[in-house]
């Protein structure tokens, strides 16, 4: 249907963009275009009944005048629009105040090499074959209980790619794809109702594993089945993937950002160099990871992705930047500029990680579980946005949660609260599973905590 | 515009669909950041585009597209009406659409101030002496991001039931986030302001006021303590009853997730709360972040009772959930633009207002917590809801204490409005903005309330 991607007429409008915005007096211009063209099949409570396809692509021009920054877009994309939104970002700009710690916008430098981001049988899947694979994944959730009900979920691809120019040299594009699927799933016996359970798998290319997704989906509703509520008290607990990754990123993932640095934000602040996990943490921000969720050549600046030592062996590293960040910090950015959202041509660059990366530890799961004499195995939280991001206190609700008592996972539970600070959570890290898997920015292993206060409702 | 959509929705009805409708936009967006008295840029964009919607065999297609050109829309319309088909061989309980009255109607936004007449000059300004009244209060404020959005522009709706809508979009949206430190305790505070009046909701206050009171919550936090974990009565604001009955009320409300088994299931004309609690959610208050005429099923806005003395009475409904229940449409389908299908989301939802004052909400506590506002919150389909609170105090023999930071509450919905013992006669309503895959623009509220005992987490 609608011209989906044109990767050369992307540039030539970005070129536009920034002779027209020279020309109109601005001293530095960059324009990011891109395009996303995407299909996906719904699944609606315990049926497939939707199908979208929606297709977008703009231009957002980044226009400095004095050392203030103007930024206009637009996802009209013709010789008037775009002269357009480069004068409006020049106007902006001259509208604006100067930022006296402006330095400039980046200079060309080398990319590094990604692999696995990128697969033609993604991008020529047909919406048949997205409904067989919705089709699999709803009767496996069907099939696995009478008693489970696939809430939401479905399966969808994308193809997606950006541009940067800027008027410094820099002139890159990517292209890139990606397909996944994902259920979630209540299990209802008579009046006991459990809260939801999800799990996905999304990659870079062709192989994606509804049965898989489907399975552990309804599995998780079932044992939640008749949860208990339990006595207050310190524990040990394993936090599985889904369940680590929001409260790291509310806490952890902003103390590494330079922008919190550089505002006295970070609780990392003066730690370079020092202990800030436990000695068994190791984690790097891959952004060249092979077939990584958010691999790709260049940031939302078109400064190269690279891969940043963040915690070794327990010991803060360094920071992540973006241009303006690390200008003001007299280093180089580390290729960790993005710009957000579905729309990324309409939104400036945020500082944030690209694929955050925990190393694989040794044990198997179950001998996770094994060396646990009294305490919970949490697969999600509830609330972690609700966190204090300079002090990591945290106060959230886990769920699905269950007891491990003599090391064999007993029951489900219900009504339970962790507390702490995350801060400290991260030193107090006694496990690390051997089963590193990506969810969203995230990659990581099971992590085991030695001990955590949880707040019961008996 | 008109013709050209009208045109889409019957080449739609002439390829088979049961039902067709074409949502276009023109959407103008103004904002600005400033952090620590900097602007980080001033931005604005502009974006058009439409989202096709089509019924065929009973199951939905969807198609976006970022252009309004008569050949491609057709083009869209016929790629949902494929999409459709091949996913209704799948269907086992075909949709069907709850009957609404066809409507012909142009909404046009009366602000007393434009947002779009205010200069970027202006806007920075209004920011700049937030943040100077902010940085000014107290040394120990370390830092301060403020942002600030408008958006304006026509939305037109036409469906293949001869409905024509043509309808301003005004939206005004500013959040202050301040940060403060001392030694290693870290405290922050935010404050949202939202409205679809005008840039009018500005002049109600002036920036250096606002500033000084979100100053004022940061810092007083750095003297709080963490809160005992465990069961206590509460005295619960209005910022935080609002959160609380978006989160933990209102979501099992929405029809999409009744259906999906919310706990609200089967409790429908069924007592689920203490007999003083009411309910509503309501499209109709004038000027509210949460407020329109049409929702974008072209279905009129109304104040919807959800919970009436304490009996579960109404469910906020789409048209297809509507039909599937046999209850009436309410105009609680939105789309956040037309990348995007409506889906059943919250407008100003908030608890009705009882005969309490403050003093005897909280008297008759002898050990309890005051939660004045709330940092975030989040809710599950069984009931089990948290909300983190930013501002609260201890009560100590029915007199407000010392302050505390990093509270948290949490419980079961149900469980929780059974224990509300008294509600207030105030009432306060505070924008917001929802997720549900999409972004929508709300307020929720109340009058302050007492609950007989509530959850409270920790902090360290």
């Amino acid at each position: 249907m609608v011209a989906e991607h044109n990767t050369l007429e992307l540039i030539e409008m970005g070129k536009k963009a920034v002779d027209f915005a020279l020309k109109n007096g601005a001293q530095e211009v960059e324009a990011f275009l891109s395009f996303s063209s995407g299909t996906s099949i719904n699944i609606e409570r315990g049926q497939i009944v939707k199908s979208e396809k929606s297709v977008d692509q703009g231009l957002g021009v980044r226009a400095i005048y004095q050392k203030a920054v103007g930024f206009s877009y637009t996802n009209i994309l013709s010789t008037k629009t775009v002269e357009d939104a480069a004068v409006r970002a020049y106007k902006a700009a001259k509208a604006s105040k100067p930022d006296p710690t402006w330095v400039s916008l980046p200079y060309p430098r080398k990319y590094g090499e990604t692999k696995d981001t990128y697969d033609k049988k993604v991008e020529d899947m047909t919406s048949d074959q997205l409904v067989d694979i919705a089709s699999t994944l709803l009767d496996t959730v069907t099939c696995y209980d009478k008693r489970v009900l696939a809430v939401d979920g479905g399966v969808a691809k994308s193809v997606f790619g950006s541009v940067v120019i800027n008027s410094h040299g820099i002139e890159v594009s990517d292209l890139g794809t990606a397909v996944g699927c994902s259920v979630e799933t209540i299990a209802r016996d008579g009046t006991n109702v459990t809260p939801a359970c999800f799990e996905m798998d999304t990659r870079r290319n062709f192989g994606i594993d509804p049965v898989k997704v489907g399975t552990e989906a309804a599995r998780q509703a079932v044992c939640s089945l008749n949860a208990q509520k339990m006595w207050s008290g310190v524990f040990p607990v394993i936090f599985t993937q889904s369940a680590f990754r929001p409260l790291l990123y509310y806490t952890v993932i902003n103390a590494v950002k330079a922008d919190f640095v550089l505002r006295d934000r970070s609780a990392f602040k003066y730690k370079l160099g020092k202990n800030v996990a436990s000695e068994i943490v190791t984690v790097c921000d891959d952004g060249l990871l092979e077939g990584g969720l958010l691999t790709r050549k260049f940031d939302g600046e078109g400064v190269p992705c690279q891969k940043t030592a963040v915690i070794e062996n327990g010991v803060l590293k360094n920071f992540l930047y973006d241009n303006y960040s690390a200008n003001n910090s007299g280093t180089k950015s580390t290729g960790n500029a993005s710009r957000s959202g579905g729309e990324s041509y309409a939104s400036t660059p945020v500082l944030e990680v690209n694929n955050f990366v925990f190393s694989s530890g040794t044990q198997t799961t179950d001998q996770m579980i094994n060396q646990i004499q009294n305490g919970l195995i949490v697969y999600g939280v509830q609330g972690a946005h609700s966190s204090n991001p300079e002090s990591g206190e945290f106060s959230v609700v886990a769920t699905p949660v269950w007891k491990i008592e003599n090391g064999t996972v007993t029951h489900a539970l219900r009504d339970v609260m962790l507390t702490g600070v995350f801060f400290d959570v991260l030193k107090n890290i006694s496990g690390l599973g051997n089963n590193v898997r990506q969810l969203g920015q995230f990659v990581a292993p099971w992590v085991k905590v030695e001990s955590i206060k949880a707040v019961g409702a008996i | 515009m008109k013709n050209v959509l009208t045109k889409t929705v019957d080449y739609g009805q002439s390829l088979g669909a049961q039902y067709v409708e074409v949502r276009g936009q023109n959407l103008f967006k103004t904002s600005l950041t400033t952090k620590d008295g900097t602007v980080e840029t001033a931005k604005d964009g502009s974006e058009s585009g439409a989202g096709i919607r089509v019924l065929v065999g009973g199951a939905w297609g969807f198609v976006s597209l970022g252009k309004l050109e008569p050949n491609l829309l057709q083009e869209s319309v016929k790629e949902a009406v494929k999409l459709a088909k091949a996913t209704s061989l799948y269907v086992k309980a075909p949709v069907k659409l709850a009957e609404v009255k066809t409507v012909e109607d142009v909404v046009v936004a009366k602000p007393k101030k434009d947002p779009k007449d205010v200069s970027m000059e202006q806007k920075i300004d209004n920011a700049l002496r937030m943040d100077k009244a902010i940085f000014g209060y107290d040394s120990r404020i370390k830092s301060c991001t403020i942002n600030y959005l408008d958006v304006t522009g026509t939305s037109y709706f036409v469906n293949s039931d001869g409905t024509c809508i043509q309808q301003d979009k005004l939206y005004v949206w500013s959040r202050i986030l301040a940060s403060a430190r001392e030694s290693s305790v870290f405290a922050s505070a935010r404050e949202e302001i939202g409205s679809t009046a005008g840039y009018e909701v500005f002049d109600s206050q002036s920036p250096e006021n606002l500033g000084t009171m979100v100053a004022k919550r940061t810092v007083d936090q750095l003297k709080a303590k963490p809160p005992k974990g465990g069961a206590f009565p509460a005295v619960i604001g209005p910022n935080v009853v609002g959160v609380f009955i978006h989160e933990a009320m209102g979501h099992l409300a929405e029809a999409d997730l009744t259906l999906s088994g919310s706990i609200l299931f089967d409790k429908i004309g069924k007592q689920i709360a203490s007999d003083i609690v009411t309910v509503y959610d309501d499209g109709t208050v004038e000027g509210a972040f949460g407020s329109f005429k049409y929702d974008d099923e072209g279905v009129c806005a109304q104040k919807t009772a959800l919970i009436e003395n304490g009996v579960l009475t109404g469910l906020m409904q789409s048209r297809e959930t509507a039909h599937k229940l046999n209850m009436p449409p309410t105009g609680n389908a939105r789309a956040e633009d037309f990348r995007v299908e409506p889906i059943i989301r919250m407008r100003n939802t908030y608890l009705g207002g009882g005969d309490s004052s403050f003093e005897e909400l909280i008297e008759d506590v002898d050990f309890g917590y005051y939660l004045k506002s709330f940092r975030g919150g989040q809710a599950n389909l069984d009931g089990t809801f948290q909300v983190g609170i930013q501002e609260a105090y201890e009560i100590i023999k029915g007199e407000i204490g010392d302050p505390v930071r990093s509270a948290s509450i949490s419980g079961n919905t149900l469980e929780t409005l059974r224990k509300v013992e008294a509600v207030g006669k105030d009432f306060e309503l505070w924008p917001g903005r929802c997720g549900k895959g999409q972004t929508a623009f709300i307020c929720d509220g109340g009058p302050h309330i007492r609950v007989g005992e509530i959850t409270i987490g920790g902090g360290a």
